[in-house]
């Protein structure tokens, strides 16, 4: 299969080196403190994050760090596929995504306490991994929780000697994929820092 | 647009555009780029020996910002003040919160920090006022005093080894009835010299918490002899053990007229406005909320108040005051 | 720049789903004429001079090709919704198309309308898909027209009435191809119209004006429904139809529901399938499985022509031998027991375009009017195709190209359509081409991607490579090379030391070709499709780029070079004590030639290093040959032949069989324990997917024609084992010297041809290589011309941890297939080489008659077979004049394999010498063919 014509555009129209249509938005989860919906074209998936709070299972507790947990799931509605082995992927992006943002929250500063990230694929079209660690990133900023840096990602590939980035449903199924990462969504984090900041005077 | 999950119509899109804008170009043009995000740097100098505070690393030798606020510096501090978090005690603010459990000589106290506080039944006055040592009996009591659920007010007494302690050494403090608790987001409230607000013209009381938890209720007299009056009361009530056994009278004084209920619902919701709208709630603003709201040719019915015409009236509205003072200054 | 519309698509077969995806419609896709004001011209690939641009419907592309392909047709915008439509539809249209719009010396543009922001257009409601792609041209069109804004005239080309009618109605202008064509006035492009029966009613009339065509020939083909129930309850077998080489009426199908393979006798029951056709099989009843045949041949016309040809080098090139003795005995056919049956249906055709020349017929009257002509192809397989063309007179003494469009049951033969003309027939270069196409050879220039992959020049050595760890220094060692004279791509070279304890230190330094071709890249993708170097009488195809090939592999001498090296440590006895396998850096101190290595071995007086290393192995080879002969490896025997060029014209000097000296079985013996070594070091680490090369153990009914010539001259051949052949040939000692090399070219002539295949895929006692004996062998030693050495490069490196092994090494079916493909590509390459052999021949006796000896190898019933060993060629004589096969004057015995004259005055047995004479004649004009004459 053809996956970029020889015009350099990929079956949706985009050359190689082109994302999707990113839209994100944060605080639509009034109850979460952080909260954050991201889509990139047909993906889009919630996530929300609650603490940092009291730890719920106190054998658990680090005394030195705080305890981060992720829970990734699609919802039923998410794709047509309906796959057994959907669990088992489920648990393995969880840990993914847990171990990616514990890696970038400052953790030492909120000792003895929890957080909790939960994140939903509402709509699945290839690279709901990278859409989750995206909306997980802006929950957690949305949080206020201290991070050392934004972590984003996006997926790329290598389909037919063509490095493509940001795969779709299609060319994730048929493609050995890298993970990659970059910073995009800082606009959307200022913008609202900002209008939080004028908003309550001075 | 953070929040506000309003349908509005065409112009009042428009309007609240335009105010929000006004509101935008009123704001501090100092302090205009000093919002930053995580992992933005923070221009310093470096010579000026500095002091690294909240909110900030330092990475390849830049000073950068782990959470998304404004910088704020202090001397020679930096620290970036972060708008969205749960609440940060600080000695001596005064929190509403509510009690989770009760535990053995203390309350767990949730007041939307990463921890639950504590309040030790040694910090408590107790309620026949007298100082002295606390005995197994009043621990098996704790109960009459503070149950799960209950609202309390405290103050923040400071950090021990086991998490964040409260105390409620006055009469102020203590069980909160007769009204609504609210949560806005902890950098709404401002830390002031007064937190409790009588709004006599209404017949409540008004705490607004530091941690963003805001008590709106009918208005008690904190007077040492009712206290003692109440403490009697109490005691006899201890053995009923329920309201439903109030005498007539007690329960004619338990009784909320119409009026203060409304009130205490007008109030909310104006302080629910001011919430979604992202302004600064103090006493003024919400006093000023209200005030906008009844004095409308047509009174504004209390269950409109959270409709998108309100909104963007209150939007309007602190747009002119503030370019009211502003011009004053 | 990105704007998002989802859109809904019914697909996949049999569910219906509902999918979901995005179409990002861009405002970047430019028009593609460099006068464009508006656009990025940087990418424009129509010319600035052109006044008229052409769009071209869907319809138009997959029917007109050929003419699209014609350079008269210029200046086209192909839109991605047509490409699309095309793609779905028929595959190799596409990628004929595809080529057209990369080749830089035609303008054609790809316009990618179904994403530019102006031209696309949403489905309507109650729209087919068909109208709305028609739609969709005719918005593009339109937008060229208003964007070009009349500088330019916008011509769309469509043979869909209804299109044209409503591209008129909005204002572009359309045209069908016919009256483009005509437009044009070029009467050599209206041959390569097609009319496609359904929408020329003309055609139709030409038919019916000959009654006696118009009776049905073959029987219909079943409806493809009806075909996939047969198939899959049993009735109907699929598979790829193979027709013989040698015997066009006679067919296989290789189908899996059924282990045999069912053979189709005739055209009639071939029903108008073509070779490489997926087919529907259904057998015949029992009793008719052998009838078939007489049946079928004298069903045809007889088109049984015997030319002269090269000596078969092995069974698959060799006519079916055993069909011949059949043919020639003429009775007692042995009970068939392989099924046969007949075709009912084609299910995916494999036309494509073939050479060949026009039948021989009288010119026509007059010129410039259609006339209608039959075309002969020169691949003997396929049917003549019938062919309409207005310029008969030019095409009659010429090589043409000819596709098929199409093939009714009412015609004897398809009709199809004139493509090109490659030249005069006879001509040495047409021939040549001819050749080429005829074996599917790649003669284009390397893309400038793939030679985008090649180092640097000049290219040297560098402190990199010599640095690097993996990558020893072997430049003090006395290497050199020996190879044919005039050798460029010299990939092998050799050293031999004395050691101190008397032992001999051998290696084979093989040109590090993998250093340079990394797996993945351009380069790669390029070489393995051509899969090997194409040797032709005067001129070389290569596999890998000039650069690479010639210098930066090459390991020439004096140069500093890179190579993978097999050493060894032998004993004075040839025994391998151990083996060493590296990457290395040589400098080759003298490349030599065969001639001038044997002369400094003969030449007692030379006592220099280099001559005495020479020596010194060949004392070792010898050794191991003989070892090699003492385990059963075959000397089998080819007639090579050796032309001396011309060095102005190019044409033939002087013509001799190819004389094989020490030196070359020396270097020869080296490179098989090279390759032997090499082959036990891969399959002990990749066990699965190593690529070997195996030489089937002939069956004994292959080794019959061979048992049957040697009984007839009272030679009693053991061929139990390849050892007891090996030694029956020795002792097979004639009272003439020729005699044991004729007895080996007839053994070799019944052998299949070696084959590389990948290691999982054959249990090890497959693995044997016949030929030479060996349990294990692979091909490690040419890099540079062949593609297997290059795998076997890349899994001998992996093997001794220099390298990852590439992630295709996993992937069992690519494997799989790449093998297939070099076994077909290594075919195909002999084929060419064997057949520019032939032409040159040919050539060569067009001036010289000349008189020669020859030897009887095959009987008829009308003549004999003679080999002539001075020339390497094979052709037949006739004792009777043509076309009075059998008349009954002579007498063939079958068993004393001789032929006898009634009288029995003369008789003629095999291997006889006889004296002929080789001329060339013409037959008929333009046809030179060279005739053998019993003097």
């Amino acid at each position: 299969m053809e996956f970029v014509s020889p015009e350099g555009l990929r079956l949706d129209g985009r050359r190689p080196m082109e994302m999707r249509q990113i839209r994100a938005e944060i605080g639509v989860v009034a109850k979460a403190d952080g909260s954050a919906m991201f889509e990139m074209g047909n993906t889009k998936v919630i996530a929300a994050v609650y603490g940092p709070k009291e730890v719920q299972n106190r054998s658990q507790q680090l005394n030195a760090n705080a305890l981060v947990r992720c829970e990734y799931t699609m919802a039923n509605f998410s794709t047509r596929r309906s796959d057994e082995k959907t669990k088992g992927r489920s648990t393995e992006i969880s840990l993914v995504i847990r171990q990616t943002m514990e890696e970038c929250i400052l953790t030492n500063l909120m000792p003895r306490s929890q957080i909790d990230i939960f994140v939903q694929v509402l709509q699945a079209d290839g690279g709901t991994r990278s859409a989750c660690i995206n909306a997980a990133t802006l929950a957690l900023a949305d949080a206020g929780i201290p991070m050392r840096d934004l972590v984003t990602s996006c997926s790329a590939g290598y389909l037919n000697s063509t490095p493509l980035l940001d795969l779709n449903y299609i060319e994730d199924t048929c493609n050995r994929r890298l993970q990659g990462s970059c910073r995009l969504h800082r606009e959307i984090l200022l913008e609202n820092t900002k209008q939080l900041e004028y908003r309550r005077g001075t | 647009m953070r929040g506000l999950q309003l349908s509005l119509n065409q112009t009042q899109k428009v309007r609240l555009q335009r105010a929000l804008e006004k509101l935008e170009s009123l704001s501090s043009k100092a302090n205009s780029n000093a919002s930053v995000i995580v992992a933005d740097s923070i221009p310093v100098n470096h010579e000026d020996g500095l002091l690294k505070g909240h909110g900030t690393t330092e990475f390849n030798g830049e000073v950068v910002a782990t959470v998304c606020g404004v910088v704020e510096r202090v001397n020679k501090l930096v620290y970036v003040r972060s708008l969205r978090a749960r609440y940060k005690p600080e000695v001596g603010d005064i929190i509403v919160g509510r009690v989770i459990e009760v535990a053995p000589k203390r309350w767990r106290v949730e007041i939307n920090y990463s921890h639950d506080a504590v309040l030790m039944l040694s910090s408590m006055n107790l309620p026949d006022g007298i100082q002295r040592r606390r005995t197994a009996l009043d621990e098996l009591n704790m109960r009459s005093i503070f149950e799960e659920n209950d609202v309390i007010c405290a103050e923040v007494r400071g950090f021990q080894h086991d998490g964040l302690h409260l105390q409620a050494r006055s009469q102020k403090y203590g069980k909160l009835g007769r009204g609504q608790m609210l949560t806005v987001p902890p950098y709404l409230v401002k830390r002031r010299k007064q937190h409790f607000h009588n709004l006599e013209q209404y017949g409540i009381d008004l705490i607004l918490g530091c941690n963003g938890f805001i008590w709106v209720g009918e208005h008690v007299e904190v007077t040492d002899d009712m206290v003692v009056d109440q403490v009697n009361n109490s005691e006899q009530q201890s053995a009923k053990s329920d309201v439903k056994f109030f005498s007539p009278g007690e329960q004619e004084r338990s009784y909320t007229p119409q009026e203060t209920r409304e009130s205490i619902c007008r109030t909310a919701n104006a302080i629910r406005v001011l919430s979604t709208l992202g302004f600064n709630i103090t006493v003024e603003v919400i006093m000023e909320t209200v005030d906008l709201s009844s004095s409308l040719k047509q009174q504004v019915p209390i269950h409109e108040m959270l409709g998108s015409e309100f909104c963007v009236l209150v939007a309007e509205k602190e747009a002119a005051r503030r370019s009211l003072t502003k011009k004053k200054g | 720049m990105l704007q998002n519309r989802s859109y809904v698509k019914r697909t996949r077969g049999g569910k219906i789903t509902k999918v979901v995806r995005e179409h990002y419609l861009r405002h970047d896709i430019y028009c593609g004429t460099p006068v464009c004001k508006v656009c990025d011209t940087s990418q424009a690939r129509l010319s600035a001079s052109a006044s008229t641009i052409l769009i071209l419907d869907t319809n138009v592309v997959l029917n007109q090709i050929d003419l699209i392909e014609n350079s008269a047709i210029d200046d086209v915008v192909v839109l991605s919704i047509v490409l699309e439509e095309v793609k779905n539809r028929n595959l190799s249209v596409y990628n004929r198309l595809r080529a057209l719009c990369s080749n830089s010396l035609r303008n054609f543009f790809v316009f990618s309308n179904e994403h530019h922001k102006d031209t696309y257009v949403t489905d309507m409601s109650g729209e087919s898909k068909n109208d709305r792609n028609d739609r969709a041209i005719r918005v593009a069109a339109q937008w060229y027209q208003t964007h070009l804004a009349g500088s330019v005239r916008i011509l769309l080309i469509t043979n869909d009435r209804e299109n044209k009618r409503k591209a008129i109605e909005e204002g572009i202008s359309a045209e069908t191809v016919e009256s483009y064509v005509r437009s044009l006035s070029r009467p050599d492009l209206l041959d390569l119209l097609v009319h496609p029966a359904s929408e020329d009613v003309i055609m139709e009339g030409v038919e019916d004006l000959r009654p006696s065509k118009r009776k049905i020939i073959y029987p219909e083909h079943k409806p493809l429904s009806e075909i996939t129930t047969g198939i899959r309850c049993g009735i109907y077998h699929q598979g790829k139809l193979r027709v013989n080489r040698y015997n066009p009426f006679e067919a296989y199908v290789g189908s899996q529901s059924l282990s045999d393979e069912i053979i189709i006798y005739g055209r009639a029951n071939m029903n108008r399938a073509f070779d490489g056709d997926i087919v529907a099989v259904q057998l015949l009843p029992r009793d008719e499985w052998n009838e078939e045949k007489s049946l079928a041949i004298a069903d045809e016309e007889d088109e049984e022509e015997e030319g002269v040809h090269l000596v078969p080098g092995s069974a698959d090139d060799a006519p079916s031998t055993t069909a011949q003795s059949q043919d020639s005995a003429g009775e007692t056919c042995p009970v068939s027991s392989r099924p046969s049956g007949r075709v009912v249906g084609v299910i995916k055709r494999n036309w494509h375009s073939y050479c060949g020349s026009l039948e021989p017929m009288a010119k026509p009257a007059g010129s410039g009017g259609v006339a209608h002509a039959l075309f002969v192809s020169k691949d003997r397989r396929i049917p003549k195709i019938r062919i309409q063309t207005r310029q008969l007179e030019n095409l009659l003494d010429k090589r043409i190209t000819v596709a098929v469009d199409s093939w009714d049951r009412l015609s004897r033969y398809p009709s199809g359509h004139y493509v090109r003309t490659i030249g005069q027939i006879g001509d040495k270069d047409t021939e040549t081409e001819v050749v080429l196409i005829e074996n599917d050879i790649n003669t284009r220039p390397f893309s400038a991607q793939v030679l985008g992959c090649l180092p640097p020049l000049p290219w040297f050595v560098s402190s990199e490579d010599l640095e690097n760890p993996v990558r020893e220094d072997l430049r003090q060692l006395r290497v050199f090379s020996v190879d044919p004279p005039g050798c460029k791509d010299i990939d092998d070279a050799l050293h031999c030391t004395a050691l101190p304890n008397g032992n001999f230190e051998v290696g084979v330094h093989i040109a590090d070709v993998t250093n340079f071709v990394h797996s993945g890249t351009p380069l790669d993708d390029e070489a393995s499709k051509r899969g090997t170097s194409v040797y032709l009488v005067d001129r070389r195809i290569d596999m890998l780029p000039k650069p690479l090939t010639e210098d930066i592999c090459s390991l020439r001498a004096d140069v500093e070079r890179l190579a993978f090296s097999v050493i060894w440590e032998m004993t004075s006895e040839a025994e391998i004590i151990c083996t060493r396998y590296t990457k290395s850096v040589i400098k080759s101190s003298a490349a030599l030639s065969y001639v001038e290595a044997q002369a400094r071995m003969d030449d007692s007086r030379l006592t220099d290093p280099v001559t005495s290393d020479l020596r010194n192995m060949n004392t070792l080879a010898k050794i191991m040959r003989s070892r090699r002969i003492e385990r059963g490896a075959l000397t089998l025997a080819s007639a090579e032949v050796k032309f001396q060029i011309d060095t102005e014209t190019h044409d033939p000097l002087d013509i001799g069989m190819y004389q094989i000296r020490e030196a070359n079985q020396m270097v020869e013996e080296f490179m098989l324990a090279a390759n032997v070594s090499v082959a036990e070091k891969i399959l002990k680490h990749y066990p699965l997917c190593s690529l070997l090369r195996r030489h089937p153990t002939p069956t004994r009914e292959m080794l019959e024609p061979l048992l049957r010539t040697a009984a007839a001259v009272g030679l009693n051949l053991d061929v139990s084992s390849s050892k007891a052949l090996a030694d029956s040939l020795d002792h097979a000692v004639g009272d003439d010297p020729y005699f044991n090399k004729l007895i080996r070219i007839l053994a070799t002539r019944c052998m299949t041809q070696a084959v590389y295949f990948c290691s999982g895929d054959l249990s090890p006692p497959e693995y044997l290589h016949y030929g030479l004996a060996a349990p294990l062998y692979t091909h490690f030693t040419s890099p540079i011309r062949r593609y297997a050495d290059v795998i076997v490069h890349r899994l001998l490196a992996a093997s001794l941890g220099i390298q990852k092994l590439p992630t295709v090494f996993q992937d069992g079916p690519q494997l799989n297939s790449i093998a297939e493909n070099l076994n077909y590509r290594h075919r195909n390459a002999q084929m060419a080489s064997r057949a520019s052999v032939e032409l040159h021949t040919l050539i060569f006796f067009k001036s010289r008659p000349t008189d020669t000896e020859a030897r009887v190898v095959r009987l008829r019933s009308n003549g004999f077979f003679v080999f002539v060993p001075k020339f390497g060629i094979e052709g037949p004589v006739y004792l009777t004049p043509r076309g009075e096969k059998g008349s009954g004057e002579w007498f063939v015995d079958e068993q004393q394999q001789r032929i006898r004259k009634m009288d029995g005055s003369i008789s003629y047995s095999v291997l006889q010498t006889v004296r002929i004479h080789l001329e060339i004649v013409e037959p008929q004009p333009n046809r030179p063919k060279l005739e053998l004459k019993l003097l």
